[in-house]
């Protein structure tokens, strides 16, 4: 299991598109990937889950993956978060 | 059949269902221009009601079976209208359909339906019920707006599983195509509407909604004509009744009588004759028998319809609201600004497009951006003030309009200016936008920078804006509200507000003026320049530029034709003397109503008053 905290840096957080941007990745994925936010878990190849968690810009948000693809997986997670979503930078 | 013309309040409840087939007469507001008759196809808001029920193990299965089912009908559904409205609307507003395919396909939400119905021994759809109102409740809770308005976006999902679970009621796929039907609703939802196909819808009517409503705006874009704010129509009339449908009057006939179909007909004719005339007249040049040229422009609210601004006889677009591209969700990024503005643009290439910065509040309330109880809202937090103090928002549209401006034809007007600081402002951040995009690489097309005249303060500062303006447009519908102090939303002062009251055409008059000293041209974007009065006074007053809606371009054109400048002039100079509004009106009508009526557009400019 891999377990990485990435930071949210585009403006607008997490709402519905970058919510299912990470979906993209999560959920044709072999590995399970959950998304941990302040303490709150959520199975993080659920839309409704991750945009439930409702997270802002600035925060820190812990992915643990665990699968033979996991280092794929994070790989992705990390250059989508590093892009800001193809959003602007807050 | 009786024949006798009852309104809604008339109509007892019982007797409402005894005559199967009384003819229903009702006027509302005129929301699309043209005439239909067709059936009715009632698009009925269900309610659904949901049972709970514990099930054998035997019928396990069966459920399992309904609501997959339900889930992939619904999934084609969406994609459909994803599609459709990716290719009608020419921006990424489908984003929001691409969420519902993947909420759609959500793990959470489809094993939790699954499993009610495995474990917990549950019909479909009551699992599906107690799932997603849990998922509904959960996302009401969320302290952030934006996700708060997901909420609706899964209620939607929630009916459309419901009536996709039902198997009832006929589906809009299931009309042919080849007759179209009136589709008859208590409120209709755009992406309903996204979804019809060429041929089947003939008509709309419509319990809610006014002249401005998305759906209006919509239909008029679609030119199927359309009437809305019939109140409680909806309830009234059934399926497959005939229904004539006056988008041009707004009227709706239900079980017409011969003479009733007699007059559709006739109307229906000269529509289609006028039509056809006007549309000859669209290469001809709006120009006063005197020679005068007036450009004709034309207000569009999608991108869109610029395709088809031109085959109606405008050289080039007055007004682009940009905040119907801020009607949803999220605010659009950049990127996808610059995408709709850029359709625009280059459709367009060479004729001119002005494009309105964002003009939120007042009554256009922007989710995530307006504020939401102000005491005045129109003299509230609205329009520039917003971008002002919102600079981020202000600077993202700018930087899209700058590099969507590749053939140069932008014009960017700046609404709601009270004053000289707020036009510096503004403009020294399209100068910093501007340098920043070209250190950036890109190449920036020098662009015009107009001022939208619709606060007294402007009128009475206008010799200082003409200097450090490029253009004038006047919004006559705010000019006209703040200058009599009359809210045109009140329905007690409804009669006060004036277009023709001195106080205003002296405004207009100052404004005109002062832009020409300094020899800047003057448009006016607002309803009156398709009102064939107005445009008179307009011509008469100096304006340079009419914008409209695309439908009214011919018939303004024609009006145009028909007149001297000298003479509209002496009109207005001797108007501007009057006491008020009464007096002007009725020295109009007098002078000019034969030779409006003698022009034959009267299915494009409304009736003429008296």
């Amino acid at each position: 299991m891999i377990v990485k905290v990435l930071k949210v840096t585009n403006k607008l957080g997490v709402h519905a598109r970058p919510a299912g941007m990470i979906v993209d990745i999560t959920g044709p994925a072999k590995s399970d990937v959950v998304i941990d936010f302040e303490g709150a878990k959520a199975n993080a190849k659920s839309i409704l889950n991750v945009m439930m968690l409702a997270i802002p810009m600035g925060s820190e948000v812990k992915f643990e993956v665990d699968g033979e693809d996991e280092e794929l997986v994070v790989q992705k997670l990390e250059q989508l978060f590093h892009d800001n979503f193809n959003e602007e930078a807050g | 059949m009786t024949t006798s013309t009852r309104k809604l309040a008339d109509l007892p409840q019982e007797n409402r269902n005894l005559e199967e087939k009384s003819r229903i007469v009702l006027v509302g507001v005129p929301a699309s221009p043209g005439f239909a008759m067709g059936k009715v196809f009632p698009v009925v808001n269900r309610e659904v009601t949901v049972v709970e029920e514990t099930i054998p193990e035997s019928r396990i299965t069966t459920e399992e079976q309904l609501f997959l089912k339900a889930v992939s009908r619904t999934a084609k559904e969406v994609a459909q209208i994803k599609e459709i409205s990716e290719s009608r609307t020419g921006l990424r507003d489908s984003l929001i359909f691409a969420t519902h395919l993947m909420i759609l396909q959500d793990p959470g939400l489809v094993n939790g339906v699954l499993d009610k119905i495995k474990q917990e021994r549950k019909n479909a759809r009551w699992a599906m019920h107690l799932v997603l109102s849990e998922y509904i409740d959960k996302f009401e809770k969320i302290d952030s707006p934006a996700m708060r308005d997901k909420a609706a976006d899964l209620r939607d999902l929630y009916n459309r599983l419901m009536v996709a679970m039902e198997d009832s009621g006929p589906a809009l796929e299931e009309v042919s195509s080849s007759n179209g039907v009136v589709l008859v609703a208590h409120e209709l939802v755009p992406s309903l509407l996204m979804a019809v196909k060429p041929g089947q819808v003939a008509a709309i009517a419509m319990d809610t909604g006014g002249r401005t409503s998305h759906v209006a705006i919509l239909a008029r874009s679609l030119q199927i004509p359309a009437v809305s704010g019939l109140k409680n129509f909806a309830g009234l009339v059934k399926a497959d009744e005939t229904i004539i449908v006056d988008g041009s009057g707004g009227m709706v006939v239900v079980n017409p009588n011969e003479e009733d179909i007699r007059g559709f007909h006739e109307r229906q004719e000269v529509f289609e004759r006028q039509r056809r005339e006007l549309y000859t007249m669209r290469r001809l040049e709006p120009m006063t028998r005197d020679g005068k040229y007036i450009t004709l422009h034309a207000n569009i609210e999608l991108p869109s319809e610029s395709e088809k601004v031109t085959d109606f006889g405008a050289t080039g677009i007055g007004l682009y609201r940009s905040e119907f591209l801020f009607f949803r969700k999220d605010a659009p990024t950049e990127e996808e600004q610059r995408d709709a503005y850029k359709q625009i643009l280059e459709t367009m290439a060479p004729c001119p497009v002005t494009i309105r910065t964002l003009d939120a509040g007042g009554d256009k309330l922007v989710s995530g951006i307006s504020a939401s109880n102000e005491a005045n809202p129109f003299m509230g937090w609205r329009s520039i003030r917003v971008c002002l103090d919102r600079e981020d928002i202000f600077c993202t549209q700018l930087r899209a309009l700058l590099l969507a401006n590749t053939q140069g034809n932008l014009r960017i007007l700046l609404p709601m200016i009270s004053g000289l600081a707020e036009l510096r402002r503004a403009k020294a951040c399209i100068a910093r936008c501007r340098e920043e995009l070209m250190a950036e690489g890109h190449e920036c097309a020098e662009v015009k920078v107009g001022v939208m005249i619709e606060v007294p303060a402007a009128v009475m500062l206008v010799d200082l804006l003409a200097k450090e303006a490029d253009f004038f447009s006047i919004g006559t519908n705010d000019l006209i509200q703040f200058t009599l102090a009359v809210d045109r939303t009140n329905e007690l002062i409804t009669d006060m507000f004036q277009p023709h009251h001195p106080a205003v055409l002296n405004m207009i008059n100052q404004t005109v003026m002062a832009a020409h000293r300094e020899g800047i041209p003057v448009a006016v974007c607002g309803e009156m320049s398709a009102d064939p009065m107005s445009v008179l006074l307009l011509v008469g007053l100096g304006i340079d530029e009419l914008s409209m809606t695309p439908w009214s371009v011919m018939a303004t054109k024609k009006i145009i034709r028909s007149i001297n400048f000298e003479d509209v002039r002496e009109t207005v100079l001797n108007v501007l003397q009057m006491d008020d509004a009464e007096s002007v009106n009725s020295y109009l009508h007098k002078k000019y109503a034969q030779t409006i009526r003698n022009l034959g557009i009267s299915s494009f400019v409304g009736q003429l008053d008296k």
